[in-house]
């Protein structure tokens, strides 16, 4: 009987608890989005800006909104470590797509990645926010010319945002994952994740 | 390095007592590896239940080696080993691909330990400068990284003979323990 309403206590009063990807190529700032992320929402420092190496693995933050706790997973983006990726896929309740803006070279790449990313079947119906990051620099693109290159509206019916932002400065993170937690909770996956995940705990 | 180290860790632990753990299976480099970071004198120590452990006390960081694999009898006595680890740094033979499947198992049955739950953990391929050493994706796959999903990893490619990619490995380590909440 306890345990029951344990259970039940918990399943009403815990917070649900979302796991989101960090996803990119190389150098498009996983890490200083997923560190700024952390300054921000737990008012820490983290780490700054030029203390960034290239990521050959997982980096972790975990933070609390209002009502929900969220954990990053930021994984490496070189070209060798996206095999890694898929193998998170299956646990993750959404996706944060990073562009480097500034890099025009670079947007043929992001996209067939991401193409790959949305054609996997792990991540079916899993929210995306594409983030066009450093924003700050010169060189950045508009969102329309983002658009032009990307022809991000042509990807799929899962629920999609754009912004365009800076790690760096922190610009359209609170609006990107404000949007992130809203369509978390009321993602068809998310109470997909949750009846497996209930189902694992009975036996 | 002994200075570059000072640099990357100082601030890391404070005046904490830390240990970090340099694992892995027997000739994959650990005892060069700790020689080549130049730390201080490397103490082997072969207590009476009869595995060999050294020792490298670099102000309050505490870094301790001892082979994984072998005998079964003796595992229960690691556990003496385990309590504050910070980090375990694994380290591979990557050019040993016959032992990789021993590698990659006990590797993962040491993260399974309660006491070693909250420690990241930096992998060292290391024998880069040997002829078919694996790079660090296919060391990855290996090793089932992946299956990490709790803690933050990364792996480096390393030769410790030339002493290449230590470093780098540190660096990441001291800011994945810097910026915590791992």
């Amino acid at each position: 009987m306890f345990s029951l309403f344990h259970g039940l206590w918990n399943h009403v009063f815990s917070k649900t608890e979302f796991r989101v990807l960090i996803l990119g190529v190389h150098k498009s700032g996983k890490t200083t989005l997923l560190e700024k992320l952390k300054s921000i929402y737990l008012k820490g420092e983290g780490l700054p800006h030029d203390h960034i190496g290239p990521t050959v693995g997982l980096n972790i933050g975990r933070i609390e909104d209002a009502n929900v706790k969220l954990v990053f997973w930021d994984l490496g983006g070189q070209p060798g470590l996206r095999t890694i990726w898929e193998k998170y896929y299956d646990e993750a309740h959404a996706i944060v797509y990073v562009i480097d803006s500034a890099s025009a070279s670079t947007f043929e790449d992001a996209k067939s990645a991401l193409e790959k990313v949305l054609r996997h079947e792990d991540l079916q119906e899993a929210p995306l926010l594409v983030f066009a990051n450093k924003q700050d620099l010169p060189a950045a693109v508009t969102e329309e010319e983002l658009d032009r290159h990307l022809h991000l509206k042509e990807f799929d019916e899962r629920p999609y945002m754009f912004v365009a932002g800076s790690a760096y400065d922190g610009t359209g993170i609170k609006l990107g994952i404000d949007w992130l937690v809203e369509e978390m909770g009321k993602s068809r996956r998310t109470e997909a994740l949750r009846t497996r995940t209930d189902t694992y705990a009975k036996f | 390095m002994g200075i570059v180290f000072t640099r990357l860790f100082s601030s890391v632990f404070g005046n904490r007592e830390a240990r970090i753990l340099v694992l892995g299976l027997d000739n994959a480099g650990k005892t060069t590896i700790l020689y080549r970071l130049q730390m201080g004198e490397v103490v082997s120590t072969i207590p009476t239940i009869g595995f060999n452990v050294e020792t490298v006390q670099y102000n309050n960081i505490k870094f301790q080696v001892w082979d994984l694999g072998g005998q079964t009898s003796i595992r229960p006595y690691w556990r003496c080993y385990f309590p504050n680890t910070q980090a375990i740094i694994y380290v591979v033979d990557s050019s040993d691909t016959d032992r990789l499947v021993t590698a990659k198992e006990e590797f993962h049955s040491i993260l399974e330990e309660d006491e070693l739950k909250g420690a990241v953990v930096l992998v060292y391929a290391n024998k880069q400068d040997l002829p078919g050493a694996l790079d660090d994706a296919a060391i990855t796959e290996s090793l089932e990284l992946h299956k990490i999903k709790s803690r933050q990893w990364a792996i480096f490619k390393t030769s410790a003979i030339k002493g290449e990619g230590l470093f780098e490995g540190l660096n990441w380590l001291s800011n994945a323990l810097k910026s915590g909440s791992s």
